[in-house]
């Protein structure tokens, strides 16, 4: 009961306001703009991040796509490598409350703190919106937003779409390629893949 | 699906009633636990283990006949039985999810080929959509013994299975599954303990398309347009992709009656950059009558009927991935 009175006061008060870009997302398009809440209480508006590198990484904790980066500590390898230099990194959760994966800001700044998460915010995302927005599918889908506010990827973590630990060191890490391409001055050999692991839990999911 | 019972004598009827039950209600009763005792003392004397537990359900290594045959063809089945709602992914999982993974250790002589994939069915949401098995299903496996196997020994068949089963979550499952059969230079005879669940499985394969079908795909307006003519109308169809990203999985497929068969607007999926030349996958009119496709895309201005469809042998489902 209490989390819906929650979660109605988070709609009520727009927790959530998204642009009106109701078409298929695609890599080489404008990254549409969007403001959400962090778990730390902060207001987070993506237009302010322009100029800069911005990651988003869709997570569920209960997902074992997911755990698999996080037990082995190479997500948190990454938001650290990467936000020493100068990227934005936000862990979006999209799952709708009562669906694997819901957190309160409390439970999500305890989980954090309990796995030496490194992401610049964890935007709370409980009516999807975000999610729906870049057509998120899974968790662990990545996105990378160019200085010039253009999505350059989307898709997998990695080349390797299981949930086995001992995969992660001989994986191909599509994100850390993609930002090392673009910061050269490249283009993106591989901008969009099949982003794997678990589906989004939006409040329609059925599986 | 029913199955026949496997061991011999009054305790057995009622191992196969409730011992292959999915484990749904998991407090065993005191009477439950006493059955499952003695089915588990049974099924020590056959040859065939029973299944083993995966997440939400059951995998068992079967075989359609009771002996490898030097020199023939041997079909083995992973059985997998799942409690109600819950689902493990076709070869292309769709959107989320991964298809089950099997490692083979077979002695020297004995070699299998690829996974033989029933049709699939679509499992999701409106925004969300994968491909999968729910309830029961049988994947084939052909097993090929070389005409010079060492006979009058018995082969230990062994399969390491990495399965992801999901419901409202997705949970990893991994398995070792052991059969040990004879090997005879006789010819290999049916199981009429097995039969049943290899003819379900064989009829929810894809079948090669009738020669005089006539097919056409083009691409028009970020749609694959795929075209079918079978000398007939029928009242619906779904295609499945063979490959990941070819298609938008979630997008409804818009299935038009036309004189003589009908036409199935595919929409292409945002994460297909580069143009493909040809789209392969399963066709399926129902639950047990599907057809193996794999068609040429038509350049823009083309003609874009009348292609026969590339004839697959059965099982090559493989192909190209």
């Amino acid at each position: 009961m209490r989390r819906w009175i929650l979660f109605t006061m988070l709609v009520v008060l727009g927790l959530t306001t998204v642009s009106p870009f109701l078409w298929a997302l695609k890599v080489g398009e404008a990254a549409p703009e969007f403001t959400a809440t962090a778990s730390s209480g902060k207001s987070i508006h993506l237009s302010a991040y322009r100029g800069k590198y911005v990651v988003l990484e869709w997570h569920n904790n209960g997902c074992p796509y997911v755990g698999k980066h996080y037990k082995s500590g190479n997500m948190q390898r990454l938001q650290k490598d990467w936000t020493s230099r100068g990227v934005i990194w936000f862990t979006i959760l999209s799952s709708a409350p009562g669906k694997q994966g819901y957190v309160t800001a409390s439970e999500e700044n305890d989980y954090l703190a309990k796995m030496q998460a490194a992401p610049t915010a964890a935007l709370l995302d409980p009516t999807g919106e975000i999610g729906h927005l870049y057509d998120a599918k899974t968790s662990p889908q990545m996105v990378i937003i160019n200085p010039e506010g253009i999505m350059i990827y989307s898709g997998a973590i990695d080349d390797k779409p299981t949930t086995e630990l001992q995969d992660v060191p001989t994986a191909t890490n599509y994100v850390s390629r993609a930002l090392e391409e673009a910061m050269a001055g490249k283009q993106v050999q591989t901008p969009t893949t099949r982003p794997y692991g678990c589906s989004v839990k939006y409040a329609d999911s059925g599986h | 699906m029913a199955r026949g019972c496997r061991h011999i004598g009054r305790a057995v009827t009622v191992s196969c009633g409730k011992v292959r039950m999915p484990p749904r209600n998991r407090s065993l009763t005191l009477p439950r636990t006493l059955l499952l005792g003695t089915a588990l003392v049974f099924s020590a004397t056959s040859l065939q283990a029973e299944g083993k537990p995966i997440p939400h359900g059951t995998l068992e290594l079967i075989a359609e006949n009771p002996w490898i045959a030097a020199g023939h063809a041997l079909n083995l089945g992973l059985h997998f039985e799942l409690e109600k709602g819950w689902h493990i992914y076709w070869i292309n999982p769709g959107d989320s999810g991964e298809a089950p993974r099997v490692k083979w250790r077979l002695p020297t002589g004995l070699a299998v080929g690829a996974i033989e994939w029933p049709a699939p069915r679509r499992l999701g949401s409106s925004s969300i959509v994968d491909y999968g098995y729910e309830d029961a299903v049988t994947l084939i496996v052909p097993l090929r013994a070389a005409t010079n196997v060492v006979t009058q020994k018995s082969a230990q068949l062994a399969a390491d299975v990495t399965v992801l089963v999901c419901r409202e979550m997705c949970i990893p499952g991994k398995t070792q599954l052991l059969l040990t059969l004879p090997i005879r230079s006789q010819p290999p005879s049916t199981d009429t303990r097995t039969e049943d669940l290899f003819a379900a499985a064989r009829k929810s394969l894809p079948r090669v398309a009738p020669r005089g079908w006539r097919f056409g795909l083009a691409e028009v307006n970020g749609s694959f347009v795929l075209t079918v003519n079978l000398g007939r109308q029928i009242t619906g169809a779904v295609f499945y992709p063979l490959v990941e990203s070819q298609i938008d999985n979630a997008v409804p497929q818009e299935f038009v009656s036309e004189p003589g068969g009908f036409r199935l607007t595919l929409r292409k999926s945002d994460q297909l950059l580069k143009p493909i030349e040809r789209l392969k996958g399963v066709l399926a009119f129902s639950s047990d009558l599907a057809y193996s496709i794999d068609l040429p895309i038509a350049k823009p201005g083309a003609a874009t009927n009348g292609y026969n469809n590339r004839t697959h042998p059965a099982g090559s489902l493989q192909e190209g991935i």
